[in-house]
């Protein structure tokens, strides 16, 4: 019998117990992982698992765990002699009986990006080559999993590489989440999506404690569950666990209700638990689980069912806005995160994002602002592209489950378009147009829907996944277009019963009082069935036209939200500033953000732009530098100031990017943190203070590649470089980065001397190391940063 | 379980290089805003095992030698603030860097406080026992490569999801490995030192030509 077939024929399916406890238990000895023992003592370990096989496991787990390359390091084993002999020991002891074996995977023992800097690729590398080395065994189980991108790596590396069943499970704390923050529905509902066999938790507590967790995993999912929960807790001296057998089997049994199939045992438990299960068993009959929640997207720490009107924030796309096409051009994607947090804070629970511009690589690009976004923000994301190979990219790289917007009813698109959604377990955006373009009937654009259902479900995409978007014309142009977009709409609704999503605002082009317009349609829309609509939160009218129909719908119960943030809002209303008569020098030495920007659009008014810079902001700046340089004020008095005059500058920006005038910038500087340092705080606060003393910072981040400091320096024409290394294990790759810079052709002047000026900092450097690695300037703190670039670029 | 109560901010405004300067307003309502969502947002969590000395594992350089001079037992201690604090820093770095460099400031003086009680809780446990300061890799020539020696020893990475990267950096960030010597004669009280302190080379004392008194 294989996995599948257990999984249909037998009631329960048991697995092992701790093969650690045992090891502990027998104190056999191995030098830096116990994984050693299975070259070392196979004999011994094969008697393990023959005790579990005895005790009645049906799948016997190889003495593998932490078999990867990264842990195995110092034990002078490869992972293919290791796990190799590990799945050796468990066939061996499986000869002649029924018993499977599981290839046992954990955790690499690294922390991903973004808390740590294991990239998706290097994680699915390590996991790759297990999976290979452990082809012989019957199944693929990765376990005591804490962060969801490593398990999704893990899955794929799996799917890839492997054509055997994935059992994948997770280890939660008494939170209800695991370390890296994942929530148990996410967890479900990404798991499910990606196509594995089995989830379910272990390890971390006692069967006792993971009735929250299961309970809500089987809300989201109809995989069968699996529980493999540790004896209790340890003591801490004698490493004892508190539930004995009997008890622990009756924890076990009072889960059996969420749909839990596959049973076993996890730190402490020994054979006898497991005979105990068996026994336990033995009368009882499985119960499968029933999801709950109807379609469900989530990021790792967020699940948003799409049971109401959820708003889908449009303003991460490039499309109009000259800010926005810079700030990818530069690199800035600060200025997207900014972007994606105010849509939030006002209302989003779902963020479209899309970076489609000529002039930038939009794989790369997609692939960075998705990382990025997802480490500051939990809103689900809706990966926006044109292009089959961006979506494809976004949906490789996203942790969590996304929407894809979009695919279409021309051939193309759905035969490019849907596998990818399949193979990661999306949700697609459906729009009813094709070839032809859009149907101007209702009709039209409802069979058009109906074949991209009948696509997606042929392909084993389930319909609740698919949103249909009926398209929103100009009603300027053509007045019966809004009737026909809802009736379609509502046709899909009630006929097909999938859900809706529809971008409203090309509804009132060429009509003034657009936003009246759009947010009138949208309540039409709603009112026909519209799930998830596409705005721009930021208007006030738009968001709350949205929360005000969940109040008279009925799914905002007692208008809880509605209350919260109206009451919320008409409190900080009536906070007025009175500082009404304070210049531009006092608002930014103060820090006084709002009154600072309020002050500049009524000086240019009646001043030139270039004055309000070199006059007042440069002066308030300088003098803040000097009173920070005398400890008159300190650091964070020093960033609000900056940032004070940074929203000056953004008003200036603006005004001038009206008024067609080119942006005022001082220069273009490069910042990183050099290859293997995650911590950016330093690097980060510099860039502010070069931003508000106007300069143009291509950020490259943190854990920077040398090579792409290098060639963004080229390729951008820069002629100044900061580097920031905090550790001092991390001062190599400054040397090494400082090395490529030199050697660099196009980075020279004729004479072979450098044309770029490197400054560096960060806590452990000195002066003397700075100039030894070869630095031009060494900068002590973020003002000496300015200084330094004032020098060098004006 | 430990759980923290209260954040020494002048501790705080030390490390962000402010030492004598009185908060104004609007400073002291970021510190206690921030201080507030650090306490909230932290998930406090530690592991310790007592070793017998001396052992190979834990001693390499001079350094920590020195430091466990005339110790019988160690103790081998990692602590962490989690995961969640290295969010609300990176959020705020985005929308607020002022207040991130505050919150910042804040939580690496919690988890200062997290050790101490930690300190407390040994010495509880051990009251015929002197104990030295804790002591660091990191710290004068004790190698930071011990960082991850010290996690696997404690089983940091599955028990409180502490590990350390390919550069022995520990992530989460906010987090400490040290070593806490046990003797039962009473120890000399050594001072850490500037040698030891990781404020070293962007302390304004020492720039200035002076010490903490640390």
């Amino acid at each position: 019998m294989d996995f599948k077939a257990y999984l249909q024929n037998k009631e329960f399916v048991l697995l092992d117990g701790a093969m650690g406890t045992l090891i502990q238990q027998s104190k056999a000895e191995y030098n830096s992982v116990p994984e050693e023992l299975n070259i070392t003592s196979a004999d011994l370990i094969e008697s393990f698992h023959k005790k579990y096989i005895e005790s009645g496991a049906d799948i016997i787990y190889s003495n593998t765990f932490g078999a990867n390359a990264y842990k195995l390091k110092d034990s002078g084993y490869t992972v293919e002699e290791i796990i190799g002999a590990g799945v050796r020991n468990a066939k061996n002891a499986a000869k002649g009986t029924n018993t499977l074996v599981a290839l046992d995977i954990g955790p690499i023992g690294q922390l991903m990006e973004p808390s740590g800097s294991l990239s998706f690729d290097e994680a699915y590398d390590y996991f790759k080559q297990q999976v290979i080395a452990g082809k012989d065994a019957d199944v693929i189980v990765f376990e005591t999993m804490t962060d969801l991108y490593e398990l999704k790596a893990a899955v794929l590396a799996a799917k890839e590489n492997s054509d055997k069943p994935i059992i994948a499970t997770m280890t939660f704390e008494r939170n209800g989440r695991t370390f890296t923050g994942v929530a148990p529905a996410s967890m479900a509902v990404t798991l499910t999506g990606l196509g594995v066999d089995a989830i379910g938790v272990n390890c971390s507590l006692g069967p006792d404690e993971l009735e929250p967790v299961i309970s809500e995993i089987s809300k989201y999912t109809e995989l069968p569950l699996v529980i493999k929960a540790n004896a209790g807790l340890p003591d801490p001296n004698s490493n004892e666990y508190d539930i004995m057998p009997e008890r622990f089997s009756e924890c076990v049994a009072s889960l059996l209700k969420y749909g839990v199939k596959l049973i076993g045992g996890c730190c402490g438990t020994t054979p006898e638990y497991i005979a105990k299960i068996k026994e336990m068993l033995a009368d009882k009959s499985f119960t499968a689980s029933k999801p709950v929640v109807d379609t469900v997207v989530c990021s790792a720490e967020k699940a948003v069912e799409i049971n109401q009107p959820r708003i889908i924030g449009e303003r991460i796309n490039p499309t109009g806005k000259k800010l926005f096409k810079q700030a990818l051009e530069d690199n800035n994607i600060d200025y997207i995160l900014t972007q994606a947090l105010s849509q939030v804070g006002a209302g989003a629970e779902i963020l479209d994002v899309n970076v489609g511009h000529p002039e930038i690589d939009e794989q790369k690009m997609m692939v960075r602002v998705l990382k990025a976004i997802q480490s500051v923000c939990d809103a689900p994301l809706q990966i926006d592209s044109t292009k089959p190979e961006v979506l494809e990219k976004g949906l490789r790289y996203y942790n969590g489950k996304p929407i894809v917007n979009s695919v279409n009813g021309e051939e193309k698109s759905l035969s490019s378009v849907l596998p990818l959604v399949k193979k990661y377990g999306a949700s697609v955006v459906g729009l009813t147009l094709d070839e032809n373009g859009i149907p101007k009937t209702a009709e039209g654009r409802f069979e058009i829907a109906k074949r991209i259902v009948e696509r997606a479900e042929k392909i084993g995409i389930n319909k609740k996944d698919v949103y249909i978007d009926c398209l929103t014309l100009t009603v300027s142009a053509e007045q019966d277009a809004c009737r026909e977009t809802l009736s379609a709409l509502h046709r899909v609704k009630t006929e097909l019963g999938c859900k809706i999503c529809l971008g409203v605002s090309n509804i009132s082009f060429g009509l003034p009082n657009r936003e009246l317009v759009n947010s009138t349609f949208l309540t039409m829309a709603l009112e026909e069935g519209l799930d998830l609509p596409i705005i721009n939160p930021n208007v006030a009218s738009m968001s709350g036209a949205v929360r005000a129909y969940r109040v008279l719908s009925g799914t905002d119960k007692n208008s809880s939200d509605f209350i919260n943030e109206y009451n919320k809002a008409s409190a900080t209303v009536s906070v007025s500033s009175d500082k009404k008569d304070i210049d531009i020098f006092t608002a930014v030495c103060s820090g006084l953000k709002g009154e600072a920007s309020a002050i500049t659009a009524k000086l240019l008014e009646s001043t030139d732009a270039m004055q309000i810079v070199n006059d007042m902001l440069i002066p308030a700046l300088d003098k803040v530098g000097v009173d920070f340089e005398n400890n008159k004020i300190f650091l964070p008095q020093l960033i609000q100031s900056a940032n004070t005059a940074q929203e000056c500058f953004e008003v200036i920006k603006n005004h001038l990017s009206k008024t067609s005038c080119s942006p005022v910038s001082r220069g273009k500087i490069i910042l990183a943190t050099v290859k293997g340092d995650i911590h950016d705080i330093g690097k980060n606060i510099v860039k502010v203070l070069l931003d508000n003393y106007g300069y143009t910072v291509v950020d490259l981040g943190r854990d920077v590649d040398p090579q792409l400091i290098v060639d963004t320096a080229v390729e951008k024409n820069i002629k100044m470089i900061g580097l920031s290394a905090l550790m001092t294990t991390t001062l190599k790759s400054m040397e090494d980065t400082i090395r490529l810079i030199r050697e660099r052709k196009e980075l020279q002047n004729p004479d072979g001397t450098s044309k770029c000026v490197v400054f560096v900092g960060g806590a452990v450097l000195t002066e003397d190391y700075a100039m030894k690695i070869g630095a031009d300037y060494y900068c002590r703190d973020a003002k000496e940063s300015v200084d330094t670039a004032k020098r060098v670029l004006g | 379980m430990i759980k923290l109560e209260k954040l020494n901010r002048s501790e705080a405004v030390r490390y962000l290089g402010g030492a004598g300067i009185s908060l104004n307003y609007r400073m002291d309502v970021l510190f206690s805003e921030c201080e507030s969502e650090i306490l909230k947002t932290a998930n406090p969590k530690f592991l310790y095992l007592e070793k017998s000395l001396p052992d190979s594992r834990l001693t390499a350089g001079n350094d920590i030698k020195s430091h466990l001079d005339g110790c019988e037992k160690a103790i081998v201690i990692c602590a962490t603030l989690g995961a969640e604090i290295d969010r609300l820093i990176r959020v705020s770095q985005i929308s607020d860097m002022a207040k991130a460099v505050v919150l910042d400031s804040l939580a690496s003086v919690a988890v200062e406080q997290l050790c101490s009680k930690i300190d407390e809780l040994i010495a509880e446990k051990h009251p015929e026992y002197y104990m030295t300061f804790r002591f660091s890799p990191g710290y004068g020539d004790y190698p930071v490569e011990l960082q991850p020696v010290i996690l696997n020893m404690l089983d940091a990475p599955r028990k409180i999801g502490l590990t350390a990267n390919e550069n022995y950096l520990l992530a989460p960030s906010k987090s400490v490995t040290a070593v806490t010597g046990l003797s039962k004669e009473p120890i000399a009280q050594k001072k850490r030192g500037c040698a030891v302190c990781n404020m070293r080379e962007r302390c304004k004392y020492r720039r200035n030509g002076e010490h903490c008194g640390f």
